[in-house]
């Protein structure tokens, strides 16, 4: 399994978008800060799966949440994709994982596809676009390109444009993401989890579904016209927690004959039914980050009966890809290495 | 070393949110680019789909411009409204599939803002027949309504005027717009999207942004009764 090819050609071309990744990291989401607290489901979740964190019990989470890229630079106030990984502890070191982004789609719909768009994000040189061009721009009612962050020399963003014009599958993911500004703390974003799980419910009927997790404090970005600040999320959340507890709901919209079960680049219409399923409370932030969130290895695939993964490619992959991440960087051993 | 932003690049940057930008935009390049890559009025209601919670709860957003736009032929629109409540309540109750139906006056419009299950055809059909009498008190007062009225007697032309008063949905998902426009699957400029979405405006003035939120999706007015104990 972390021999597997493709694995390694997708971790390969992730860390080649980020010439300045530090070995023995993740590839990408590379900086983030772990979080505890638990989950709690709702009185209905229990008729949709059998699965063990669904059946009302108060159940411990360990929560990693993270900027998007691979840089070991710290860039909080940057336009950028983020992470929230939840590990939900099941008891008798039985666990599963939830992964999600603020990205409510991914970028490919297939290993080939995402192997051509990483080449297509690679960066390059970046610069301000010049006022005379602007102007040309706005001549054409065209979105100007957008202004390098300070201190930034280079990006993948002219090449991920490049790419979505020529593939409709990534328009909405490289459009979203480059509007998609900075949140003004980790627990005022929503998350998606992006792939479709099949859940089995105690009558045995199998729904194709997907999760998101809803801040209760609501989304709220930084000012984009502001001054970007560097670092910020972590201590914002330290300072949060203290305080007060934060909370998430995890809403669950279930497909329909015809959605694209197999293909994350493609969100569901909000026409979907949509389940609460729960409610994520998180208290602490541990002292020692790396042996409760750094050494910690995530994995979407893992899953508990109840849940189990959809034919989505990407979802496939990820699951070798993320043990092949793990063995380079020695994160915490995975169930599948055994396997 | 970063290019630093010069007092030429902020004045760029500012440009659009001028008066004098916002006059040259409104009156020469909306209409020059409008003239050179003309964009077709998207047709009104909800986008046909298989799946069966596509075909509950539509958004119906029927906008009708008053003949007399005074305040004495708004009157008359509301009315006209109130002089048939009884017949309006009763009518929604039979035909059954209605979430919620309002009018409302937006300066010289009667508006009609309803969510209905099924397909739009059938729903005006079930209007026709439940409360046509009404909808020709209404339609006398609308501009270009006489030539559809009375609706029993011109059913099908009825339906396209009505579908035609009912406001494009933009897409939910922002970069379907570029593939409403362009039909050949390469050829996109995800830069150009803010001029199509201007272009569409330039033709469709009033549209729907989205199709809109829903609190329960994806459950009939039949369920939904049912489910309360109120009867269906």
């Amino acid at each position: 399994m972390p021999d597997n090819p493709i694995a390694v050609q997708l971790v390969d071309a992730v860390l080649s978008d980020f010439p300045d990744h530090q070995p023995g990291t993740r590839p990408v989401h590379t900086i983030g800060i772990g979080v505890q607290g638990y989950f709690e489901a709702s009185e209905v979740a229990r008729n949709y799966t059998i699965a063990a964190h669904f059946q009302g019990q108060r159940v411990p989470v360990t929560v990693r949440f993270s900027n998007g890229t691979g840089s070991p630079v710290e860039h909080d106030g940057w336009s950028d994709v983020r992470g929230m990984a939840t590990r939900f502890h099941l008891g008798d070191d039985v666990a599963t994982d939830l992964i999600a982004m603020t990205l409510a789609e991914f970028f490919a719909p297939s290993v080939d596809a995402f192997l051509q768009f990483s080449r297509a994000a690679r960066p390059a040189r970046q610069q301000r676009e010049s006022p005379w061009q602007k102007i040309l721009d706005m001549l054409c009612l065209k979105q100007p390109l957008p202004d390098p962050m300070p201190g930034q020399m280079a990006s993948g963003a002219a090449g991920m444009l490049a790419f979505a014009n020529q593939h409709r599958f990534a328009q909405m993911a490289v459009f979203q993401a480059g509007s998609i500004g900075a949140p003004v703390s980790y627990v005022r974003a929503a998350y998606h989890a992006v792939h479709t799980f099949i859940l089995t419910g105690p009558d045995h009927v199998r729904r194709p579904v997907r999760f998101s997790w809803e801040p209760i404090a609501g989304v709220r970005t930084t000012d984009p016209t502001a001054p970007p600040v560097d670092c910020y999320l972590h201590q914002e959340l330290k300072d949060r927690l203290q305080r007060q507890p934060a909370t998430f709901r995890l809403v669950m919209s279930i497909g329909e004959i015809g959605d694209a079960y197999a293909d994350p680049t493609r969100q569901w219409p909000g026409k979907r039914c949509r389940v609460f399923m729960g409610t994520l409370t998180l208290t602490t932030v541990p002292e020692d980050q790396e042996i409760f969130c750094e050494k910690i290895s995530f994995n979407p695939c893992r899953l508990t009966p109840g849940i189990d993964i959809s034919d989505d490619p990407i979802l496939q992959a990820r699951r070798d890809a993320y043990e092949v991440s793990r063995l380079r960087r020695g994160g915490q051993s995975c169930p599948f290495a055994a396997g | 070393m970063e290019s630093e932003a010069t007092w030429f690049d902020r004045l760029v940057d500012a440009l659009p949110n001028t008066r004098l930008f916002q006059f040259i935009a409104e009156w020469i390049l909306v209409p020059y680019w409008a003239a050179r890559t003309p964009v077709k009025p998207q047709p009104g209601g909800p986008r046909m789909a298989p799946q069966p919670s596509e075909n509950l709860q539509h958004m119906m957003n029927l906008i009708m411009p008053l003949k007399d736009k005074s305040p004495i032929g708004r009157a008359k629109a509301a009315l006209a409204i109130a002089q048939n409540v009884d017949e309006i309540y009763a009518g929604l109750n039979n035909v059954g599939t209605v979430h919620f139906a309002r009018f409302v006056l937006v300066d010289g419009n009667l508006c009609m803002f309803s969510v209905y299950d099924g397909d739009f055809s059938n729903y005006i059909r079930d209007f026709i027949a439940t409360i046509g009498s009404v909808f020709n008190a209404i339609v006398a007062l609308i501009e270009d309504g006489d030539a559809v009225i009375p609706c029993e007697h011109h059913v099908e032309a009825f339906i396209d005027w009505v579908h035609a008063r009912d406001l494009y949905q933009v897409p939910d998902l922002a970069t379907d717009l570029l593939a409403q426009h362009n039909a050949a699957a390469s050829g996109d400029d995800l830069r150009l999207l803010p001029r199509d979405l201007i272009l569409q405006l330039h033709a469709n003035p009033n549209v729907s942004l989205g199709s809109g939120y829903r609190g329960y999706p994806a459950f009939s007015v039949a369920q939904i009764r049912q489910k309360l104990g109120v009867g269906w």
